[in-house]
């Protein structure tokens, strides 16, 4: 191999550099040497088969002699080292530690960590400390007021044809599982009948249970289901119900509650001929506010706008918003699409 | 580019287009965020690749500016003309013409001469000029006389000659193509960091396939699935660490050129540091490179010289009458002269044209003596015999400046034993006496005592010629030697050695009680090296060696059991006859080495040893020859003043000063790098577990997420970097230079404790502050921490407008958005605080913050400024670009985190009190990284 080595360098000598200095030569050597022995590992890369194989042998042959201890086969060695790291039966020690040490350190950890979850329950305690339970601290997250519409079925699309019953089906199943809550005898069974036009106000303790205002089912009239158990979608003239987010504490400039009204967001005005809107006033009626937050106002039910749409062009897509008016209401927030109003396209193919 | 966590941040990028694939596929509207963050993936590691490539070649321009390349140019002779052209258009067989002071521009064949002598030094090793004629004198290339290397210099004389190599094919090519042949082998911390990303990347995929598979079986969509995958990637690796190291790097070798050190390749800076040999040249490293009188002789004693550098206090006694004898035949016996005009210069630093002891005895004589030239004018010089081999004595003949005496004063120096033979007197207390045998034996021992010293002895004398025989008109024929040459006035000895360098000492010292093995190799007598090497330390004052041995036991050296000695001297005869077994006995077996008469080939063999046994080896080296030993070394170093270019180019580092000191402090920066190292990982590691822990409780308790993969990379990238640079400038803990050189299997840069303690102790403790900070923000709002857990499905559904939280309020899709935004501000926020307190801690490992002095390291502090400069900024001044995900963060929730911080502290403070308290124990052994 040296020989070939030489040779192939040769050529790149003039004959009167054959002859060099002795120390010349031994840094050749030295280098030679390093070549030979990348040469050699090469070589022993390609012998490797029959190695393996030998060793394979070997192996079956130390195993039957019941000595089960090869050596050279990298891999193997490999293998046999991890498996003593994970348990070395000498030493009785397992990833290098022995038993007294893995229970030393598991209960240096297991106090370490004790101590840390005792601090965060000390730090978790304290914030609750400082938490009311009925007001949250910041609203100003929640605010202005998000707007949601019913029947919601995962999307703001209203596609139905008015001659199968299957394609708006969902809806009305939707529209009077929502109203449930509404029936009239449970809200005249657990709720009161508040004056309108004014806030219903109650003061007291905090903690203790307030008293809700009554939302009947009827005051939805036509949308209330109770006339047209189909809620007008079986004639063409759609139901929707809008409700207001809610948010506690929440309270109306005085004197001006919140209107709904709707129209066509896009394209010919008159693509909506007419709207009726249960409660006829389009509002949310003061005494629905203010909200004192699940825990105490445990009854209350959220007031509901409906939106009749009794004439409206047909085949085809009709976008429509609604928007809530009011003093100090927000509806035209560019990123969230739902503070204060709400958009949705209705599609009623006859 | 590729490898290590670049690698890793592709897949990154990849599985999120592949995310946005999906996507896109299953709703054509979807958002474009995954493909915006695959883009800053790949942008990142283009950056940090461009980064990394940036200041490589800005430490390669520092060494390209280093070397200046001339155009060389050789007068050649084509079509009967001469021409100048550059001396790379040479082909074989062109005629050039050289004089003194040309390079050589090829190896040529002379075919005339006249008088020409080269200096083949840098080929050779050999320092003494060589004449070249046009004769063939031997069958090697190297031997003969007809022949001129490529690079070497002539030096006198001119000479004409035949190309027969150019280029690559010269011999210097030849040495230098080898040189670059061997392989460059990594660097001790290109394997540390390459440890560490193997360790970050094991647990960046294991964690990653292990929650993938959770997640799939969790039943979350594969899409989903994948995005959980990127942010574990994204959260394990630190993005920013590798151009830290690396900016670390370049900071420590602009510190170490200062000191004179010049690094060109980066990694190097810290495998100085974990040299444990360092095998150096003895002439220029550890020695002045410069002739200096050491010792005088006369009336029996003997004298000491200063050879300090500047020779500025001479305390011998100079009353004695025959040192008024002795100061004249050294000023008059001497053809040295400065060169003029340097008046302004000390006398030190004045060149002089002559040979080196003449130069020595030259300033050796003006420093005591005043002006020389004038003492010389006169005593106007009437005849004179230059040295030469054959006579091995120099004499001149002078007129005195005494007018009263009309005598000529030859004076004559030479080799000792010469210059005695020619006497019949000596001079004592300035009374010429006979010379007899006790005045002899008294020579003899001083001179033997000199030599023993491996100094350079000459003899010196003097005659008063009577001025009856020799009248002033006396013709002096130098030929015929017409007048007296035996029969002389024996005056005194005087020795001169090439002193070490004053700084020498004390740097071996330091390198001793840093566990270095310091090794001389030299090509100079063994008895010089010896002598070097105990006045400087690399044999230490109490240790002998085999010789000294058998010496003090009056025994022959083979019956000396060789494993007693400490030290040995080993020549370059005896190294040639050594097995590589025996080599590697010799250096394992002996703490003190010094390898005599050594040619630069046999400092290969010398290095391929060490690193046998396993050591980390410094090589330094100035010649051609030297370059296949300085490249194969783990750090080769050049000479920056004596070192060819070849040897420059071979080496990792060039000292500019060729002083063996700067080697030192050029250890003590290397140490102190991979200490810092291993603090400023350990701090880019910690926040890891606060970056990834949102993640696995985003998946298993379904919390919304409390941090995004974009708040991430603006801590990995942002807050994060300048810190971790500014830990480059901690000062060391201890003394670093009293400690063994680190052993490169067992002392990782990222070690067990490091990692664990990272990972589960401070790791740890930041999540949980950055958990209270994000409950904090999200029960102020009005969703409880009961309220959350598994809310997650609903909370990410675009069509759910009116979720409910704890308090029955109902939120939109984007509200919920921006609470989420918020809630990655807040954890970002928790995370920078505790960074602080985690950048403290890291500044030291053993000692406590206050006994390393809290305020010493200013830039640690604008480290601290810039991250909550930047927090601030993102906060509050790119709180409304919503594709950052940061929102303006009320003032108290940037404190929520500090108690977390203080925690942090006091808690590794009380880690670095029990390593302090129980050294060694068990405490110490599974907590200090």
């Amino acid at each position: 191999m040296r020989q070939q080595l030489r040779s192939r360098r040769a050529p790149t000598f003039p004959h009167g550099y054959r002859y060099r200095l002795d120390d010349q030569d031994e840094v050749n050597q030295n280098y030679l040497a390093d070549e030979e022995e990348e040469a050699e590992e090469e070589a022993r890369v390609m012998r490797v088969p029959n190695l393996e194989e030998e060793e394979k042998e070997e192996e079956q042959k130390e195993e039957e002699e019941g000595q089960g201890q090869p050596t050279g086969n990298t891999w193997w060695q490999k293998l046999q080292l991890m498996n003593e790291y994970l348990w070395d039966p000498e030493q009785r020690m397992s990833l290098a530690r022995t038993g007294q040490s893995w229970s030393l350190i598991l209960v240096i950890y297991f106090f370490f960590y004790a101590s840390l979850a005792a601090v965060i329950t000390v730090c978790m305690y304290t914030l609750f400390l400082t938490i009311s339970a009925y007001m949250p601290t910041f609203t100003e997250r929640v605010k202005p007021a998000g707007v949601m519409i019913r029947p919601f079925a995962h999307s703001l699309n209203f596609n139905f044809n008015v001659s199968e019953p299957d394609t708006w089906q969902h809806y009305v199943i939707s529209l009077n599982g929502f109203l449930q809550g509404y029936n009239d005898s449970l809200q005249e069974e657990m709720n009161v009948d508040c004056p309108p036009g004014q806030y219903f106000i109650q003061d007291g303790n905090e903690d203790e249970d307030k008293k809700a205002c009554q939302f009947k089912r009827s005051f939805l009239k036509n949308c209330s289901g109770l006339e047209d158990p189909t809620f007008g979608y079986s004639t063409g003239q759609p139901c929707i119900l809008l409700k207001m987010n809610r948010i506690v504490g929440f309270r109306p400039e005085l004197g001006d509650p919140v209107k709904v009204s709707c129209k066509v967001q896009r394209g010919d005005e008159n693509d909506i001929r007419s709207i009726h809107y249960y409660p006829e006033s389009a509002s949310f009626d003061l005494r629905y506010y203010p909200y004192y937050g699940k825990l105490t106002h445990v009854n209350y039910t959220s007031p509901l706008v409906a939106m009749h749409f009794t004439d409206v062009v047909k085949n085809q897509a009709v976008p429509v918003q609604c928007q809530l008016k009011g003093k100090g209401i927000i509806n035209d927030v560019i990123n969230d699409h739902f503070v204060g109003r709400v958009i949705f396209t209705l599609n009623i193919e006859t | 580019m590729v490898g290590g966590f670049s690698i890793l941040l592709w897949v990154g990028a990849i599985l999120c287009w592949i995310a946005y694939g999906i996507e896109y596929s299953n709703d054509p509207s979807s958002s474009l965020d995954n493909v915006y963050l695959g883009a800053v993936l790949a942008l990142v590691v283009v950056l940090t690749g461009i980064f990394a490539y940036y200041q490589e070649a800005k430490s390669t321009n520092i060494m390209a500016s280093f070397s200046k390349m001339i155009p060389q140019q050789a007068l050649v002779i084509r079509d009967a003309e001469k021409k100048t052209i550059p001396s790379e258009q040479l082909v074989v067989g062109d005629i050039v013409e050289i004089k003194g002071g040309d390079q050589i521009p090829a190896d040529i064949r002379l075919l005339s001469s006249q008088g020409c002598k080269v200096d083949n030094s840098s080929l050779t090793g050999e320092s003494e000029p060589q004449s070249r004629s046009c004769d063939f004198t031997h069958d090697n290339p190297l031997e003969t006389k007809n022949i001129g290397f490529y690079s070497t210099t002539c030096l006198e004389g001119t000479a004409t000659g035949m190309v027969i190599n150019t280029g690559d094919r010269t011999v210097i090519g030849q040495i230098a193509s080898l040189a670059s042949g061997v392989g460059n082998e990594k660097t001790p911390i290109a394997i540390e960091i390459e440890h560490f990303v193997h360790i970050v990347a094991g647990v960046a995929v294991s964690l990653g396939i292990i929650f993938f598979i959770i997640a799939v079986s969790m039943k979350y969509p594969v899409l989903y699935s994948i995005i959980f995958l990127i942010g574990i990637i994204v959260a394990n690796v630190p993005e920013g660490l590798l151009a830290t190291v690396t900016v670390t790097l370049s900071l420590t070798a602009k510190r170490m050129a200062k000191k004179n050190c010049l690094v060109k390749n980066l990694e190097a800076v810290e495998t100085l540091g974990s040299t444990s040999i360092i095998c150096s040249d003895k002439t220029g490293t550890l020695t002045q490179n410069r002739m200096t009188v050491a010792h005088l002789w006369f009336d029996n004693q003997i004298f000491m010289a200063d050879t300090s550098e500047d020779h500025s206090n001479q305390i011998f006694d100079q009353s004695s009458g025959t040192w008024a004898s002795l100061s004249k035949i050294l000023t008059l016996c001497n053809r040295a002269e400065f060169k003029p005009g340097q008046e302004s210069l000390p006398i030190m630093k004045k060149t002089v044209v002559g040979d080196a002891s003449e130069t020595a005895l030259l300033k050796f004589s003006e420093v005591i003596l005043g002006n020389v030239m004038e003492i010389r004018k006169r005593n106007r010089k009437v005849a004179e015999i230059p040295f030469n081999s054959t006579n091995k004595f120099q004499l001149s003949i002078h007129e005195t400046d005494d007018p009263n005496d009309r005598r000529f004063l030859m004076v004559m120096k030479g080799a000792p034993e010469r210059i005695l033979e020619k006497c019949s007197t000596i001079m004592i207390n300035g009374q010429e006496q006979p010379l007899d045998e006790s005045t002899a034996k008294a020579f003899h021992t001083a001179y033997m005592e000199l030599g023993g010293l491996g100094e350079r002895v000459l003899g010196f004398c003097h005659l008063y010629l009577p001025a009856d025989e020799f009248p002033e008109t006396y013709s002096f024929d130098i030929d015929t030697m017409n007048f007296p040459t035996s029969s002389l006035c024996f005056v005194g000895l005087l020795s001169m050695i090439d002193p070490p360098r004053s700084t020498v000492p004390d740097a071996v010292t330091k390198c001793r009680s840093a566990g270095i093995k310091v090794i001389m190799v030299t090509g100079d007598h063994p008895i010089t090296a010896k002598a070097i090497a105990r006045s400087v330390g690399i044999i230490s004052a109490n240790s002998e060696t085999v010789e000294d041995i058998a010496k003090r036991l009056n025994i022959a050296v083979e019956q000396v059991n060789k494993w007693d000695a400490k030290a040995a001297v080993v020549t370059g005869m005896e190294l040639k006859d050594m097995s590589p077994e025996q080599l590697d006995e010799l250096l394992a077996n002996h703490s003190e080495i010094v390898f005599a008469r050594t040619s630069p080939q046999q400092k290969l063999i010398i290095v391929e040893g060490c690193q046998r046994l396993g050591a980390v080896v410094a090589v330094t080296g100035d010649g051609v020859n030297d370059s296949p030993a300085l490249k194969k070394a783990d750090i080769g170093i050049a000479m920056g003043i004596a070192g060819s270019d070849a040897a420059k180019n071979a080496a990792d580092m060039v000292l500019l000063d060729d002083n063996f000191a700067s080697i030192v402090t050029g250890v003590e920066e290397g140490r102190l790098i991979f200490d810092n190292l291993k603090k400023t990982i350990a701090y880019t590691l910690t926040k890891n577990i606060a970056e990834l822990c949102p993640f696995l409780i985003y998946i298993i308790v379904g919390l919304p997420l409390p941090i995004g993969t974009i708040t991430i990379l603006f801590i990995d990238l942002g807050t994060d970097i300048i810190p971790s640079v500014a830990l480059a400038y901690e000062k060391a803990e201890s003394d670093i230079m009293n400690r063994k050189p680190r052993h490169k299997k067992k002392d990782r840069l990222v070690n067990k404790p490091l990692a664990l303690y990272s990972y589960l102790h401070i790791g740890l403790m930041q999540s949980l502050g950055a958990f209270v900070v994000y409950f904090t923000v999200y029960t102020q709002a009005g969703f409880r921490p009961s309220t959350l857990i598994g809310l997650r499905l609903e909370w990410e559904k675009d069509d759910v407008n009116d979720l409910e939280d704890s308090y029955g309020q109902e939120w939109t899709r984007y509200q919920r958005q921006y609470l989420e935004w918020t809630g990655y501000t807040a954890f970002f926020v928790a995370i920078m605080v505790q960074q602080i307190a985690d950048l403290i801690i890291r500044k030291t490992r053993r000692n406590s913050i206050f006994q390393q002095g809290l305020f010493r390291n200013k830039v640690i502090w604008v480290g601290i400024a810039s991250q909550i400069i930047i927090a601030l900024i993102l906060s509050y001044g790119l709180g409304s670009i919503t594709a950052l995900n940061f929102t303006m963060l009320r003032a108290q929730y940037w404190f929520v985190a500090v108690p977390y911080a203080i925690l942090i502290w006091v808690y590794d403070e009380m880690r670095k009190l029990f390593i302090r308290l129980y050294p060694g124990g068990w405490w110490d052994k599974n907590m200090y990284y």
